[in-house]
């Protein structure tokens, strides 16, 4: 008696494995969440530093439009205004979306709807194919045939934020194509079977069907996409003309936030205005990264209600 | 959001995007080509390299861009100005566009583009020696006062004869006139770091090259990313060496020792079907601070 006792109490080596196997997860749990709170931290506190220790108002930073961070400006204050960056960020990121958005829904609806067999065997490895080429390949092709090619139509150097939306309409295209294929996917088949029944056509059935409730599922890769535009640092910088000015169309040089950071951190010393600014500019990046995050949610959340 | 709205946003904003385009102040309407074919009535698509650039600092300064008001600095670089990082970035964007101008270093010139004369002088390592044209620097090199042995048997290889050998058969004008001869040390071996300068880079890669296959046993790394980025490692040790492409600032000479390793031109360079052949101090000052904006502004 004692001896069965014994052995349902004390540990098996069943248990010890167990309790091993949790306590390396737990471990591996925990570095990651300390190097991710590291990183904002760092991020965060070298970022603010521009406004509590080097004295920027917080708003001329965000509003204003002169970006020289050696100079002062008649009020004393640093020329410090991320205003231009910010700008061409968004811009960048809403219109490579845009352009990509129907290619991708419509890559997507033919790969799952229309020629799955041909869609699998042709344009999957495509795509796949497309998502592992480095950015800096991107930017060479567009600086090399992008560039030439909106300067022999549209005049000026070429350089800006039109060339910057081209090459990164095309590195978010397999982003959003295969999440779109993933979320018309997900649609249950017997949604297409009523549909059909109903006497509805193909196309009504793709139409007012399918991509409405995968409505949520695609605007989660859209998101995606525009995440990874928005972060979308060499490519960019490549081909938009570093200028750190509002852009006045999108044919003339610009620059982002990331493009800024890429061009700039190498050139400044730890602990000056000149870096902190950048580190700020970093920080405006890991919100909009977050930002996304959370956006991504969001739409998931809703998608699941419904 | 609906199907139908969505695809009424995308059009919409494609039509918004192909009008914003067309809204940009292209080459002016009346075309003005001479007898080459160079449409000189073309704006000047301005090229210029990144804040922190030795190569920019040097240019800024010679040519009066850069002003100075007692101890502030203003560099009047026209904001609209395309911004590479590199000597390269600069070389590719001006031999791929007729209308842009730019300047590099004299020593990484070759026949994708061409250097315009500058107050009828041309740019060559002769010109430079001899002070004539006048847009010229020195390439330095820094350390913070503690060089390992190897590091300082490198350095003592740039500044000999043979080193200087190099310098000049690369195309710039020797630093050093009567350089003593190298006297290489049995058995050296280590890693060397070398920072620094994109302008540099190039005659250091043959001094590198030319130093290791004397030395085998010495491994030299060198990471091309601008002179402050050079000066900075320097200074706080992260490089056993930087490059600068300029004069050291005050702030570097205070802790970092300088000696200069070559003279070298600047060359301002423009692309081959560009007519303009010449220009004075004051119209490359007036293009690179945005006052003059067209090319028929400075071919009278």
């Amino acid at each position: 008696m004692e001896e069965i006792q014994e052995r349902l109490l004390g540990n098996s080596k069943k248990g010890r494995l167990e309790k091993i196997g949790k306590s390396i997860s737990f471990i591996c749990i925990a570095i990651i969440v300390c190097v991710v709170a590291s990183i904002l931290y760092f991020v965060t506190s070298k970022g603010l530093s521009t406004f509590f220790v080097d004295d920027v108002s917080f708003w001329n930073f965000l509003t204003s439009s002169v970006w020289s961070p050696g100079n002062v400006g008649e009020d004393g204050q640093p020329l410090v205004g991320a205003l231009p960056m910010i700008t061409g960020s968004f811009l960048v990121t809403l219109l490579s979306a845009v352009l990509a958005t129907p290619f991708a829904i419509g890559a997507a609806i033919f790969m799952t709807e229309i020629s799955p067999s041909t869609g699998k065997r042709v344009l999957q490895p495509v795509v796949e194919l497309l998502v592992g080429i480095p950015s800096v390949v991107y930017g060479f092709i567009g600086l090399t045939v992008i560039v030439p090619f909106v300067r022999s139509i549209f005049g000026g150097t070429g350089f800006g934020i039109l060339s910057s939306t081209f090459v990164l309409f095309v590195m978010i295209l397999p982003t959003v194509t295969s999440m779109a294929v993933d979320a018309l996917n997900s649609v249950p088949r017997h949604y297409r079977e009523a549909s059909l029944a109903m006497g509805a056509t193909r196309w009504q059935t793709i139409y007012k069907v399918v991509l409405r409730s995968a409505m949520p599922g695609l605007l989660t890769a859209v998101v995606f996409g525009m995440a990874r535009a928005f972060g979308e640092a060499l490519a960019v910088q490549m081909v938009i003309g570093n200028a750190a000015l509002m852009p006045g169309s999108l044919v003339t040089p610009a620059s982002t936030l990331t493009s800024i950071l890429t061009m700039s951190m190498g050139n400044t010393v730890m602990g000056t205005l000149e870096n902190n600014v950048l580190w700020s500019l970093a920080l405006i990046l890991m919100v909009m990264a977050l930002f996304f995050n959370i956006l991504t949610r969001w739409i998931g959340k809703k998608g699941a209600m419904k | 959001m609906t199907i139908t709205k969505l695809s009424k946003l995308t059009l919409t904003l494609g039509a918004g995007l192909a009008l914003a385009a067309c809204g940009a102040d292209s080459s002016s309407s009346g075309s003005s080509e001479n007898a080459e074919g160079f449409d000189t009535s073309q704006t000047i698509n301005v090229i210029s390299r990144e804040d922190g650039s030795g190569t920019r600092g040097a240019f800024t300064e010679i040519t009066g861009v850069l002003v100075s008001e007692g101890d502030t600095e203003t560099d009047n670089t026209y904001s609209g100005a395309t911004i590479q990082n590199s000597t390269s970035g600069v070389m590719t964007t001006v031999a791929g566009d007729p209308a842009s101008i730019g300047y590099i270093s004299l020593g990484s010139l070759d026949d994708s583009i061409k250097a315009v004369t500058i107050e009828g002088v041309e740019a060559t390592a002769e010109t430079v020696q001899d002070s004539s044209y006048a847009i010229a620097r020195p390439f330095n090199i820094a350390h913070n006062g503690e060089l390992s042995e190897v590091a300082e048997d490198f350095w003592s290889y740039i500044m000999s004869a043979e080193g200087q050998e190099i310098v000049v058969g690369e195309g710039y004008v020797e630093a050093v006139t009567d350089a003593p001869a190298y006297e290489a040390t049995e058995g050296m071996s280590g890693n060397i770091s070398v920072v620094g300068s994109t302008s540099v880079t190039p005659v250091m890669e043959v001094l590198v090259e030319e130093y290791t296959a004397l030395n085998p046993e010495v491994t030299i790394d060198i990471t091309s990313n601008g002179s402050s980025a050079g000066m900075t490692a320097a200074m706080d040790g992260s490089a056993d060496i930087g490059m600068a492409s300029r004069e050291l600032k005050d702030e570097e000479l205070d802790v970092l020792t300088a000696e200069p390793l070559a003279i070298d031109g600047i060359a301002v360079v423009v692309n081959p079907e560009n007519t303009i052949e010449d220009l004075t101090m004051e119209q490359v000052k007036q293009i690179f601070t945005g006052e003059v904006t067209t090319w028929d502004e400075v071919s009278k």
